[in-house]
């Protein structure tokens, strides 16, 4: 790529990051609800300020890695994940099961909710798919100082550096064909209002308080490189582990009836069958209590269908169906593709042991809180 | 090596382990039959398959060594609830080889067994029973905690899942390969001697203890276990500890794994975070409103 034109898209990127910093909470027209701890009040200085302490610029930074970016976008042209390619026959495991064994990573730059200027195009041309990861990339390698509080340049923490490649689709929704999450019903928008006040330990994410990692159930790709997964398969079973949080989902195979409802998990109770060359996986008895950030508003009585099929030798599709009637008024769906890893992938994740993390994240929106009330009866 | 004494070798090392158990378990080595051994499920490889979910009954997680029944702590509040059951214990000789220092260290840790001093450094880990706050517990621990695990079984690889916390290990079957990093769960690597699974443990982090009752390592553990089925529903677990910051020379444990073997049988989520954080967070005052 030219490197005048990715200077200005890196300038283009930048500038939508520190707008994301300084937009408003996603519930700010509540008043007693105060803003989430990334929301600063006074976030334009906050901003320069870390800028200024910062140990690199952007353009340090990009330049640091500008060689390696290049390498991985030609690389990622040749790799384009077009749905609409005929899939090949998933290969088999010794003992004739579709083989889904390996690392995989789901980190992907494709949005989850098609946004408005893409309204009505579900599927870029091939070049456009190109281009987006292109900006996507230089967002990513150009890293705002503003946003982080360590060495960016520290190998392994950007996405572009995971073989993750183009998608044509515009968005991971795939259903409704609008590709946005259905409408809220009220007990749903009730609890994602409760769940955005986030200064009191239980309306914190489960992942900031290592209960469950970032990956799901359901695998809605995080912000960062942490969508590492490793499946590990034997005949009656299917062991799907998350390097984030090291959760381990166990998905016996076969008839196996569910436990009573009575019995609630963080991760839910899978079970797993085959479908041709697709494992399919039914997750039902989540905790009442695991009130999700993102996707917003869902309680404990999600029913998850996913599906996992080796489309490709070095891909999987992975696609899953989310019914909740307590808080979408329609299910949805989505679909990721997630590139074969190298081993080895996943390291022990202590994520709760280590958790120096949650006490300065809990003072500090307790402050903002507390500031945000006083404020609010001036 | 003659192919003569090869064999005389053998027979005299099979022996040995027969009086092996019998010294340490006579009821296992009495009750299990030739028989029985002969009906191990094999792998397509011929090695004995472990898969399945088995659970130690052992009172090692309380005391390692032997302990009469007791009262538990807050006796006032739990009463029975929080009584532990006598056990003889699971170590060989039922004496561990402290050095002098680490004897009073253990006696230290058991006096504040259940203090939680959450900081924002690692001397976090230098306070009470790290089960008590929900940490992982590490290897040898975990195979011996109240709690079923399960054993995913690949010519590669072996995973175990333990239901407690959820935590998992992989052992790299044929591997010489490094710890990359120090960890709870060590590092493991495995290999068949017979019908044993041989696994050797490094990696250690030296932040969890073997037991309820104070007993610690440093960070210098080497664990060296041996998983061998006696039946089809039983595994004789055996480990040699060896650790020189700790302790003046190698010591053994061994206890019996069963068998779940009702069709349901499954490891249920026992995520013990939410248990844990008023105990950890609450005198931060950090919980809210």
């Amino acid at each position: 790529m030219c490197k005048r034109t990715s200077n200005v898209l890196r300038a283009a990127a930048i500038a939508g990051i520190a707008a994301l910093l300084i937009l408003p909470g996603p519930v700010a027209g509540q008043r007693r609800v105060p803003p989430s701890a990334l929301v600063n009040p006074e976030a334009e200085e906050a901003v320069a300020t870390a800028r200024a302490l910062s140990l690199r610029s952007a353009d340090e930074t990009f330049s640091y890695f500008e060689d390696e970016v290049d390498a991985a976008l030609a690389r990622a042209v040749e790799m384009v994940w077009d749905p609409e390619r005929p899939r090949e026959p998933s290969p088999r495991t010794p003992w004739g099961h579709p083989d889904l064994r390996g690392y995989w990573i789901s980190a992907t730059y494709t949005p989850l909710e098609r946004p408005a200027e893409l309204a009505g195009k579900p599927l870029y041309a091939i070049q456009e798919a190109i281009e987006a990861f292109q900006a996507a990339v230089l967002v990513d390698a150009a890293v705002d100082p503003a946003t982080v509080h360590y060495d960016w340049t520290e190998f392994g923490m950007d996405n572009w550096q995971s073989p993750i490649r183009p998608n044509r689709r515009t968005a991971l929704i795939v259903d409704p064909p609008d590709g946005q999450i259905p409408a809220l019903t009220s007990m749903g928008r009730t609890r994602w209002e409760a769940q955005a006040r986030r200064e009191t330990m239980t309306s914190r994410h489960p992942t900031e308080r290592c209960i469950v990692g970032s990956e799901g159930p359901p695998r809605l790709p995080f912000i960062q490189q942490i969508g590492e997964s490793r499946i590990v398969q034997t005949p009656d079973h299917v062991v799907l582990i998350t390097q984030s949080n090291s959760d381990v989902r166990i998905i016996p195979l076969g008839d196996r009836p569910q436990p009573p409802a009575d019995v609630r998990a963080w991760l839910g109770v899978s079970r797993g069958h085959w479908e041709g060359d697709t494992l399919v996986i039914e997750t039902t008895n989540f905790h009442e209590d695991r009130t999700w950030v993102r996707p917003r508003g869902l309680g404990g009585d999600l029913q998850l269908l996913e599906r996992l099929t080796r489309v490709a030798d070095d891909l999987v599709l992975y696609e899953a169906t989310l019914t909740d009637p307590t808080t979408w008024e329609a299910p949805w769906t989505m679909e990721i593709p997630w590139p074969k890893m190298e081993p080895p992938g996943l390291f022990e994740w202590a994520c709760h042991e280590h958790n120096y993390g949650i006490i300065n994240v809990l003072k500090g929106a307790q402050i903002r809180a507390e500031e945000y009330e006083a404020q609010s009866q001036d | 090596m003659t192919t003569r004494y090869s064999i005389a070798l053998t027979t005299v090392a099979l022996v040995a382990i027969v009086f092996s158990f019998m010294d340490t378990q006579p009821a296992a080595a009495q009750t299990v039959s030739g028989e029985a051994r002969a009906s191990v499920p094999r792998t397509a490889g011929g090695q004995p398959d472990l898969s399945g979910i088995w659970q130690s009954f052992t009172t090692a997680n309380w005391d390692i060594l032997a302990h009469s029944a007791q009262p538990g702590p807050h006796s006032q509040l739990l009463g029975a609830w929080g009584a532990a059951r006598a056990g003889r214990g699971i170590v060989e000789g039922n004496e561990l080889p402290y050095q002098p220092w680490a004897v009073a260290k253990q006696q230290e840790n058991y006096a504040n067994r259940m203090v939680a001093n959450i900081t924002n450094d690692p001397s976090r880990f230098d306070s009470g029973d790290p089960e008590l706050q929900c940490f992982r517990a590490g290897v040898p621990r975990a195979n011996y905690m109240p709690f079923p695990l399960q054993i995913f079984q690949t010519p590669e690889e072996i995973i175990i899942v333990y239901e407690y916390k959820g935590a998992y290990r992989t052992i790299q079957m044929d591997s010489e390969s490094e710890p990359p990093t120090d960890t709870w769960m060590g590092w493991s690597n495995g290999h068949w001697a017979g019908d044993t699974l041989v696994v050797d443990v490094t990696g250690f982090n030296g932040y969890t203890w073997f037991d309820r009752a104070g007993n610690f390592h440093s960070d210098a553990l080497h664990v060296v276990e041996r998983w061998t089925p006696l039946s089809p529903y039983h595994i004789r677990y055996e480990a040699t500890i060896e650790d020189p910051k700790v302790f003046t020379r190698p010591w053994n444990m061994s206890f019996t794994l069963y068998k779940h073997i009702d069709p349901d049988a499954e490891l249920i989520e026992f995520n013990c975070i939410p248990f844990v954080e008023e105990l950890m967070y609450a005198p931060l005052g950090i919980m809210g409103k």
